[in-house]
């Protein structure tokens, strides 16, 4: 059995509207009265009728349908494109010549059709039946095809080969010019099914390869260089095993668990749940008294500090006191450099090394010669990011240096006792207005129960 | 032996398959008449009775467990013939009913396709009917009766396929076929000495259109090596870029 589900699912498939259009324009043109002029094919002993030029097709064309001899040239050209009508004289040259060239029509079971597509038993079946009539003279991609049909369909090649011969028996008990006639049919319509290849082709094949080739040879030698360069790049980059990683990870939320509104819930209440705006009145950038959660923040990391607006008014209070409020201030303005308009880069550039980079300047902050010597030179040319390195130098000495020294200070201290922990909203007596404090019961407090349990038993 | 009369009944399967494709083909156009649609009817009933005597015979030799793995595979074989054979009938039959019903004969104005074949099909038929002469009745429902027929025929025939396809368990791309390529050569028949080929002339020539690409093979050459050099020079420049890159 073929795998042949085209054939079963064509049952139910419809015929394109284009196909039907022009299978009616050929029945037309059967009408003894309206239809075409027919003449005689005569061969060399045989005559057969039926035939026609291809000047009385687009005359007859031109006019049944009131059309211009362009549009019947056009509509001709599909007729015969799609298999309706075929040359007689040059079958491979599929198009309608408006002389005369002689056509015939073709018989309905080798019309286009999307409902019955020609499958491939059927066109290994005319293989056979060619090479048999021919013995063997196939032309080339006939026999390309011959061999790829014999691999992929090798399961039914003995009923092929059997067919074939039973077609043709069958085909020799009719008279000669019948004979023709169906030869040429069959040949009709394999050719637009199965169309050849190109004939030039076959010259130029050869340099046509050998140009792809070389150009897929040198793509590849660029590509490759390319990797080259980036693996070696890759090796030479830090690596972090996963183990440190996740515990790294681990550590961050546990620090930040009861900072999370979700996993902690927010006081004094969610202002999503309760409508209550509280919250965000109470953690807005400029507060006369923060809360403590926001205070011991600042404390987990120098980021956070400096992230935070009023963290840094505090932390510049207490530089002040120490007598290295330049190093923050220099920070600030290379921040404003690197976040700031293109167009005062220059002219703030300019002000941050008369203030705090120039020999004797004010506010001189204290940098080494290497990163001083590089910089100097970046200003020459001053872009967005010419003060980096310097930048970060002073970072790591704010950080190494004067925050340990500030977490441990009375200021920090002060700041967190005066801290407030707002209340949380109680539960409203009405059962109506509840406000809750956890939209959902929380997965930590669920963790927090079983670990309870566990502890217990 | 089981295995001969399996070979002849496909054998005589496959005539009929072949023969009713023929007919099939002249249908719709000017060697349509009465007598084909009947021809084609006859036909038919007498592959149906073929298939279902093939049936019966593969089915209950490949039900046999007890035959040896050689027969089993050529028992397999002759399986895939056989559906394969189906198979072309099933879709003939579909398509003789789609262009019945497209062409009907008993209609005052009828325009059947002038394809060129006006002789008469009788031979064939004979042929597939194994008899001397085709004896035609006067039968005039040809246009609604026969295709009622035809319509329950053909699922007769799907059933039968479906039937067929659940209770034996062949797989087809197992089987390998005996004939190799090109074994149509072979045969000792004399249908590829057929006299059509002298005189028609719908024969391609291919002879001709390979002179003409030798004029041009120089030019080419030249194009497509100095379009060679170019790319490698470009690729080289290219390698030599990256690797200064770094």
């Amino acid at each position: 059995m073929t795998i042949n589900t085209l054939a079963k699912g064509g049952w139910h498939r419809d015929q394109m509207a284009c196909f039907r259009k022009m299978e009616k324009v050929i029945v037309a043109m059967q009408d003894p009265d309206m239809g075409m002029k027919m003449r005689n094919q005569r061969l060399l002993i045989t005559v057969i009728p039926h035939a026609m030029t291809g000047r009385d097709v687009i005359n007859w064309l031109m006019q049944k349908y009131n059309m211009c001899e362009e549009e019947a040239l056009h509509l001709g050209g599909m007729l015969v494109r799609y298999g309706y009508i075929y040359p007689l004289k040059e079958p491979r040259s599929l198009v309608l010549r408006a002389d005369e060239s002689p056509y015939r029509f073709q018989t309905p079971y080798f019309w286009t059709s999307t409902r019955w597509p020609a499958t491939e038993l059927d066109y290994a079946i005319y293989l056979a039946k060619k090479n048999i009539r021919k013995q063997g003279e196939l032309m080339e991609y006939e026999k390309e095809r011959y061999s790829v049909l014999h691999k992929r369909i090798n399961h039914t090649w003995d009923f092929v080969v059997m067919q074939a011969r039973e077609q043709l028996r069958a085909s020799k008990q009719r008279r000669k010019a019948d004979r023709i006639v169906l030869e040429c049919q069959e040949q009709a319509y394999w050719l637009i099914n199965r169309p050849p290849v190109s004939l030039t082709l076959s010259t130029f094949r050869i340099y046509f390869i050998a140009h792809f080739v070389c150009v897929c040879v040198c793509v590849c030698t660029f590509c490759l260089c390319l990797q080259i360069e980036f693996c070696r790049r890759a090796l030479g980059r830090n690596r972090v095993k996963s183990s440190i990683c996740l515990e790294g990870f681990v550590k961050y939320s546990e620090q930040y668990l009861s900072h999370d509104p979700i996993m902690q819930g927010c006081l004094p209440s969610n202002p999503w749940i309760s409508d209550d705006t509280a919250h965000w009145t109470m953690n807005t950038e400029v507060v006369p008294i923060p809360s403590r959660l926001r205070v011991e923040r600042w404390s987990f990391s120098f980021m956070e500090l400096l992230n935070d607006a009023m963290g840094r008014r505090e932390f510049m209070t207490y530089l002040e006191k120490e007598f290295s409020a330049e190093n923050l201030c220099f920070w600030q303005a290379c921040e404003d450099i690197r976040h700031g308009e293109n167009s005062r880069i220059v002219e703030k550039v300019e002000e941050v090394y008369k203030n705090f980079l120039a020999p004797g300047a004010a506010r001189w902050v204290n940098i080494d010669s290497k990163t001083m010597d590089k910089t100097l030179k970046g200003i020459q040319h001053p872009h967005r990011f010419v003060m980096d390195d310097a930048q970060m130098h002073i970072y790591f000495l704010m950080k190494k240096d004067s925050f340990p020294r500030y977490l441990k200070s009375d200021l920090y201290k002060n700041m967190l006792a005066k801290a407030i922990v707002p209340q949380e909203v109680k539960k409203s007596v009405f059962p109506f207005m509840r406000r809750q404090r956890h939209s959902s019961p929380s997965p930590a407090q669920a963790v927090a129960q079983a670990s309870e349990e566990e502890g217990r038993a | 032996m089981g295995k001969e009369e399996c070979k002849t009944m496909l054998d005589a399967l496959n005539k009929v398959t072949a023969c009713y494709r023929h007919l099939v083909i002249a249908l719709g156009s000017t060697s349509d008449s009465q007598n084909l649609r009947e021809e084609l009817k006859r036909t038919r009933k007498k592959a149906q009775e073929l298939a279902v005597a093939n049936r019966t015979k593969l089915t209950s030799l490949l039900k046999d467990k007890t035959i040896s793995k050689e027969d089993r595979a050529e028992y397999e074989r002759l399986w895939v013939l056989f559906s394969s054979s189906m198979d072309l009938l099933e879709v003939d039959m579909k398509r003789s009913l789609e262009i019945g019903q497209e062409f009907p004969l008993k209609v005052p104005t009828r325009h059947l396709i002038q394809t060129g074949m006006t002789g008469s099909t009788t031979t064939v038929a004979a042929r597939a009917m194994s008899v001397q002469n085709m004896k035609y009745e006067a039968d005039s429902n040809v246009d609604t009766a026969d295709l009622r027929d035809l319509r329950s025929e053909i699922t007769q025939v799907s059933q039968m396929m479906e039937e067929m396809e659940m209770k034996v368990q062949v797989a087809p791309w197992a089987v390998e076929a005996k004939q190799e390529a090109g074994a149509e050569l072979k045969s000792n028949m004399s249908v590829g000495n057929s006299s059509v080929g002298v005189i028609s002339i719908c024969e391609e020539e291919p002879k001709e259109e390979d002179g003409a690409g030798g004029r041009d093979t120089g030019f080419a050459t030249i194009c497509a090596v100095a379009g060679f050099v170019i790319i490698v020079f470009v690729a080289v420049v290219l390698g030599y870029l990256v690797i200064n890159m770094s």
